[in-house]
């Protein structure tokens, strides 16, 4: 037994019998090499590439689409800043147009009472110099009925 | 008892021989390493039948494999320069990879064969210095098409003093590349072969598992030192130690 595992060594050939082997097993990993490259590392490595291509360029895209919303989102706050603020504006100069429309209304119409007025109280004023003007005629003929009369007695 | 000696047979050093044009090859490694290469290229191929941008099953489980490998390459040779080199390093870390696993899984010794036995690839001194070399040639060749003649340069850095241990580096590691990954292979599947001869049942499997495990790590240093060599070759500075 132990007998084979010696004498083996021992035999022609040997451990270290190089001959037409080794140029032979250049030759043949070198075309190994060729066909691998052609079968296996050339498409599947354009595969890998195009791959992180692909990757990398909808990644690029994604981000610029992201950079765009938020420029968007952002213009539209403004936007609607702006427009709150006009609607603001807005509503205090109808409150203020309205506030002078009324105003203006008051004064125009307590001017209008106060020319009734003014003209109801000289209305007055002539009814009452006209009642005391027919009041003195009767007055006048008054006494002078009494007058008539006292002289007729006496 | 004897089919049980006859499964736990050690043979070292034994070669099935093949003879190509007056040339002697071990034909039990190129058997094996068809097996390893015909496994890879069947993953590829079902993997890369139909690609989804949502990857799924098998797609799924070699792009996380490739990506280890892009990692693996790109943190040793740099962001700007690992994509060519991708193929190289990744076929280095895929195929001693699935040799070491298929040496630690398959039970390969049940098949026959005259004058040896099967194992895995990378149990052979061959196959480990053909793949060292090989990435010796790739680091000149890194190093020579990105800095020219400058990459001489490099031999007398930090000062000339250095010249003769950074011409030995050359030297030592496409050496320490292949007889490391040779010896943790062989010396695992000898001790697991050991353990067996011994003890048939139940002690060699944690061994085996511990194997499983220094297979992965092997596969994982060639190709990261292999890594490391091209990058530094390219960058032109430092000379980085190895374990």
């Amino acid at each position: 037994m132990s007998g084979t595992l010696f004498l083996a060594v021992e035999e022609a050939g040997g451990l270290f019998d190089i001959n037409a082997t080794l140029p032979l097993m250049a030759v043949q990993f070198l075309v190994l090499a060729a066909v691998l490259n052609a079968l296996f590392y050339k498409p599947l490595g354009q595969a890998i590439d195009e791959r992180d291509g692909y990757v990398r360029s909808n990644l690029t895209g994604a981000k610029e689409q992201l950079v765009q919303a938020e420029k968007l989102a952002k213009q539209y706050e403004q936007d609607l800043a702006a427009s709150r603020k006009q609607a603001q504006q807005i509503i205090a100069e109808a409150q203020a147009e309205a506030e002078q429309v009324a105003s203006q209304e008051l004064a125009a119409a307590q001017q209008e009472v106060q020319a009734q007025k003014e003209q109801v109280q000289s209305e007055i004023e002539t009814q009452k110099e006209s009642a005391f003007q027919t009041l003195e005629g009767q007055v006048e003929a008054l006494t002078r009925q009494m007058l008539d009369k006292l002289l007729s007695f006496a | 008892m004897s089919s049980l000696m006859l499964l736990a047979k050690l043979e070292v050093g034994q070669h099935f021989y093949w003879e190509i044009a007056g040339l002697k090859v071990h034909g039990q490694v190129f058997m094996t390493s068809w097996f390893v290469i015909g496994l890879l290229v069947l993953f590829s191929v079902l993997a890369t039948r139909k690609v989804e941008r949502i990857p799924s099953g098998l797609q799924n489980f070699m792009e996380y494999a490739l990506e280890y490998i892009r990692d693996l390459a790109k943190g040793q040779i740099g962001e700007k320069e690992y994509r060519p080199w991708v193929p190289f390093v990744g076929t280095l870390f895929l195929f001693i990879f699935v040799s070491n696993w298929s040496g630690a899984l398959v039970p390969w010794k049940l098949i026959h064969i005259p004058g040896s036995e099967l194992a895995a690839p990378t149990n052979d001194i061959n196959t480990t210095v053909a793949l060292a070399l090989l990435t010796s040639l790739a680091y000149f060749y890194a190093g020579f098409s990105r800095r020219g003649l400058g990459y001489f340069a490099r031999y007398i850095e930090p000062t000339p003093i250095l010249l003769p241990i950074n011409i030995m580096e050359d030297f030592t590691k496409p050496l320490s590349l292949s007889f490391r990954l040779f010896g943790n292979i062989l010396a695992d599947e000898l001790v697991v072969a050991v353990l067996v001869l011994l003890v048939p049942l139940f002690v060699p499997l944690p061994v085996m598992v511990l194997g499983l495990f220094t297979s992965a790590i092997q596969a994982l240093i060639f190709a990261t030192l292999a890594a490391v060599y091209i990058g530094e070759a390219m960058e032109g500075h430092g000379e980085e130690e190895h374990g």
